[in-house]
């Protein structure tokens, strides 16, 4: 297991230092550092300030080569800055990226954390429900429901529980932020419900798939044969090991928790690091977004090494060879 | 009772108990009475620097927080200076060479807001007096490299900034013993700027190398506050310590009290302003004023209740993030945002008729419209081989075509509601210069008269004798979102009705400004907003040392006329009159008949207030009005209320709906079951 793990770690660390190369190239194939002076310091500053501003950020140095001193490259300094998570201060407004993270990930757990504690309270239980009055009406509707609330753009869950719950039938405030205790609450929720809400009919569907196959298996029969009651065969029999398959969808999305919701965040104007990745792209903050970036690529590969581990886990017969 | 029916009690109960708590109300409930403006913002501020800060938003803030020495009257138009922390407005007095001194006298008393940072002045100091010095002190920051405030070209008039910007960063780059230094000994180390002369605590004497008699205006802007060198000093960002950038220290009527600029930013009334601890003076940026523009008295603006009566009538300002601009005027509807703008997916509920409709009267809400001190404006690059100005006449009748196609009342009509006037000169409404009775002879849609000219140019019909096919030019632009290609497309159409084929080449932002750089470009749309209600601001966007290309200046055009650049030099140094007009109308006579640019229109504001906000005026510019605002609190505690109670009854019936559509499954499932 020791040797597989540190072989997804190399596979890791090359793929990251691919993302690196690529996002580098990338940004600055379309932006130069002048673009991002000029965001920085608005259209109207003279060329003089714009000249120095690009002084100032290191942005005038050569990009990829630098003959007399190899190392004093943009390309060097940016891979030092990433690998030593020395990010640096953001392009847009010079605050160190390292605050802007600390200040943007509260937010963004306040938001994602009630989003995917109430997604799993919700999703799974429905789930078992609707497989638990298999091929009944219920099942039916809740399947239908599913494939509806599947359908539907994320947005338009935004937009329109902006509208209804908002703005017609006035239960929550329809966008903001503060972190006041007490407070809180009453701007998370509408968030909370719109992104649970997106989210439910994905996961019901994946779990009651799980549930209804593990409902077919030989010991629900044998459990069924002994006598066992429908509602202790489903919470304590099938529940358990479908948890398995719904487990490692669980885990892999635990690390993307720290890097908020983009939407719902841009949308409800929720300061977190999905805010703060959209106000970077369009404030051609490269410095802040290749930051942001890296972090996911991170989080990515963490992740994935953590599902595989979870399958040991959970399912004792799987060995990562 | 049942398992399952206990169960739905105790659901139902919670289902009662959080509707009962819930609310739309964005705010705490204490601060309903509280004479507070509620404000939103979009883009947070880049930065909170006086010296650096130039975006809208970043105004928003450091207005409040920085006070200035002079200040705009906040009734009267065209706009005029007023002093603020100094004494008087100063006139310009010659001092031989061609050098002109401004004398500035500050109040006494004046006093920085309460920050830890003054302990470097004094053991145990929290505050202290402003004084000349720090003046000095934020003119040479504006001339220092490393803080890189982009109004050096304007304050670079002053005699010696530029050298002392110079001189400073090589001791820096040569010295890193000098470059360790506290920034305020650095500034000391560096000498003294020739034409910055403190003389005394109170008073210092701005040298300018020329006359520029609009420096004045320059000091009613952030620019120019001064700013504690404690501060400076303290708030490094270095070390974990604070940026001066994100922590102001200022002398204005507010303190920042909260600053989490991706969400919500405070403003708490500063009681050590001058206007708070001294309303006996009186003075003119500190007390609401008791004569205005003709129709303010009408509009209620001079209200005896207030004429007189000591600044700011606020108690706090809150700024709220909104990044999208439907739940922003929903907002403002429930009473939760004090006044708005309209936004184009609600004008025809909000304007009907040209004026409020009786859906908002009936809110109590009331319009105000400005035509803000804007220009939108269609250019050329001037030093294209087929637009510019190379082929001379040819070129030149080529463009007067082209501006006779374009309608700019039908473009205001179909992409702005017909908010705005259409354009006939650079000079916007409000600005001296500006002649509502001129009528640009090209600017008059006329698409028979553009065709002659057409024929007059050599593309008869549209058509270029080179290739026997319409002329063929690009439009290039930095937006391809469909509402901007929609708006590109017009300008087209209207061409294209002439014969000529114009392409639109839309590209990213970054694309289109290095197009901009190489001069790649033939025709683009550009806008400027007035810094200051001065010709110069608006008529040296045509002055060819600002060209683009060559020089990155804001000429975008980069359109070249000795006989115009002669003349802006001398209008620039003139103070308004006869002689002053005289020389705007020859500018206006040379860019009609040379047409660099088509000018659009000049964007109108409407301005949508609660009938809780009183002496609200718009004034076009960004400047810090709010101080002269009135809140009616209890009105607006009311009418929330009222307007936003929640309706409870959809939850029920939900509830209900799930337990009778649930229930019969599940009892005859468990039926069958057993």
């Amino acid at each position: 297991m020791l040797a597989y793990l540190l072989r997804r770690l190399a596979a890791g660390v090359v793929t990251i230092l691919g993302v690196l190369l690529f996002l580098f190239v990338l940004f600055f194939l379309v932006a130069k550092p002048e673009d991002v002076a000029r965001k920085a310091l608005g259209e109207r500053a003279p060329k003089a300030a714009v000249e120095q501003w690009i002084v100032n950020h290191g942005y005038d140095r050569p990009r990829f080569w630098n003959p007399d001193h190899p190392a004093d490259t943009m390309l060097v300094d940016h891979f030092r800055r990433m690998l030593t998570f020395d990010f640096g201060a953001s392009d847009a407004d010079d605050v160190p990226i390292s605050k802007r993270l600390r200040e943007g990930i509260g937010p963004s757990l306040s938001l994602t954390l009630p989003l995917f504690v109430l997604g799993l309270l919700l999703g799974i239980p429905l789930a078992l429900l609707v497989a638990f009055f298999r091929d009944t009406y219920i099942d039916r509707a809740g399947v239908v429901a599913c494939v509806l609330l599947m359908s539907v753009s994320t947005l338009l869950y935004i937009i329109g529980g902006q509208y209804l719950l908002g703005k017609i039938l006035r239960w929550f405030p329809i966008s903001g932020f503060d972190p006041v205790p007490g407070v809180i609450a009453r701007f998370l929720a509408l968030p909370v419900i719109v992104g649970v809400i997106a989210g439910l009919g994905d996961s019901i569907r994946f779990d009651r798939t799980v549930f209804v196959e593990e409902t077919g298996k030989d010991y629900v029969r044998t459990a069924r044969a002994k006598g066992a009651g429908e509602a202790r065969i489903m919470l304590r029999h099938v529940l358990r090991n479908g948890l398995i398959p719904i487990l490692t969808q669980i885990v892999i999305a635990i690390p993307f928790l720290f890097t908020g919701s983009i939407l719902l965040e841009s949308f409800f104007g929720i300061p977190g690091l999905g805010s703060i990745t959209v106000d970077a792209i369009n404030a051609n903050d490269f410095a802040t977004l290749r930051t942001m970036v890296f972090i996911g690529s991170l989080l990515f590969v963490v992740g994935q090494i953590l599902t595989d581990v979870s399958y040991t886990l959970a399912d004792p017969r799987v060995r990562l060879e | 009772m049942s398992g399952a029916l206990r169960y739905a009690a105790a659901l139902g109960l919670a289902v009662m108990a959080a509707l009962a708590g819930c609310t739309n109300d964005p705010y705490p409930a204490a601060d309903a009475v509280e004479k507070i403006l509620y404000q939103p913002f979009d883009d947070p501020p880049k930065t909170l620097d006086p010296q650096v800060a130039y975006s809208v938003v970043d105004h928003m803030v450091i207005g409040y927080v920085y006070d200035t020495l002079l200040g705009y009257h906040y009734l009267k138009r065209p706009f005029t200076l007023i002093p603020g922390m100094a004494e008087q407005v100063p006139e310009g007095r010659p001092v031989g060479g061609g050098r002109v001194a401004y004398r500035f006298r500050l109040r006494p008393d004046l006093r920085f807001q309460e920050d830890p940072c003054f302990s470097l002045s004094g053991a145990g100091a929290r505050s202290r007096q402003v004084v000349a010095d720090d003046i000095a002190f934020s003119l040479a920051r504006v001339g220092d490299p490393a803080v890189g405030s982009p109004v050096l070209e304007a304050l670079g008039k002053i005699t010696g900034l530029v050298a002392f910007g110079k001189r400073i960063e090589e001791r820096r780059k040569s010295d890193p013993a000098f470059a360790a230094l506290r920034i305020d000994a650095q500034y000391r180390a560096a000498g003294p700027i020739e034409g910055i002369r403190v003389l005394g605590e109170r008073e210092v004497e701005i040298v300018l190398d020329d006359a520029y008699p609009q420096i004045l205006y320059w000091f009613a802007m952030p620019f120019t506050s001064p700013v504690p060198w404690e501060a400076v000093a303290t708030y490094t960002g270095e070390g974990g310590a604070d940026s001066f950038a994100e922590h102001p220290v200022g002398s204005g009527p507010f303190v920042l009290a909260r600053y989490d600029k991706r969400s919500r930013i405070v403003l708490q009334r500063n009681e050590q302003w001058y206007g708070v601890l001294h309303p006996e003076w009186k003075a003119p940026a500190a007390t609401y004023p008791s004569e205005g523009a003709p129709g303010d008295a009408e509009e209620g603006l001079l209200d005896p209740a207030y004429v007189g009566r000591p600044l700011p009538f606020l108690s706090r300002i809150e700024l709220r993030r909104e990044k999208e601009p439907i739940p922003t005027f929903t907002k403002f509807l429930q009473g939760y945002y004090d006044a708005s703008g309209v936004i184009k997916e609600s004008f025809d509920r909000v304007i009907q008729k040209g004026d409020l409709s009786p859906d908002m009267r009936t809110l109590g809400i009331h319009l105000a419209r400005s035509v803000e001190p804007a220009i939108s404006y269609l250019g050329f690059n001037m030093d294209d081989p087929v637009v510019g100005a190379k082929r001379g006449d040819r070129s030149r009748k080529l463009r007067q075509a082209m501006s006779l196609a374009i309608d700019s009342k039908e473009f205001l009509r179909l992409f702005a509601n017909g908010r705005g006037i259409p354009a006939q000169t650079p000079l916007p409404p409000g600005i001296f210069g500006y002649d509502a009775e001129y009528a640009n002879p090209f600017r008059q849609p006329d698409l028979e008269r553009a065709a002659a000219l057409l024929d007059e140019a050599g593309y008869p019909g549209g058509i270029d004798p080179s290739t026997g096919r319409p002329l063929h030019l690009t439009f290039d632009a930095g937006d391809t979102g469909a509402a901007a290609l929609l708006q590109f497309q017009f300008y087209t159409s209207a061409w294209r009705r002439l014969g000529l084929d114009v392409e639109v080449a839309a590209t990213s932002y970054n694309q289109f400004q290095d197009k901009v750089r190489r001069g790649a470009y033939q025709i683009f749309t550009w806008g400027w907003v007035a810094d200051y209600p001065d010709p110069e601001n608006f008529l040296f966007l045509l002055w060819s040392p600002m060209g683009r290309t060559h020089g990155g200046g804001p000429n975008t055009a980069n359109y070249s006329n000795p006989r115009y650049d002669e003349l802006f030099v001398r209008m620039k140094a003139m103070s308004d009159g006869p002689e002053r007009l005289r020389v705007i109308d020859e500018m206006r006579e040379i860019l009609q008949q040379d047409r660099p640019w088509i000018e659009n229109y000049y964007p109108e504001r409407y301005a949508l207030y609660h009938g809780w906000v009183e002496n609200e005026k718009p004034a076009g510019l960004s400047l810090p009005t709010a101080k002269y605002l009135d809140i009616d609190a209890a009105e607006r505690a009311l009418l929330r209320v009222a307007w936003n109670e929640p309706i409870t009854w959809p939850a029920y019936a939900l509830l209900g709906l799930v337990v009778v559509v649930v229930a019969p499954g599940i009892v005859t499932f468990l039926r069958e079951r057993q």
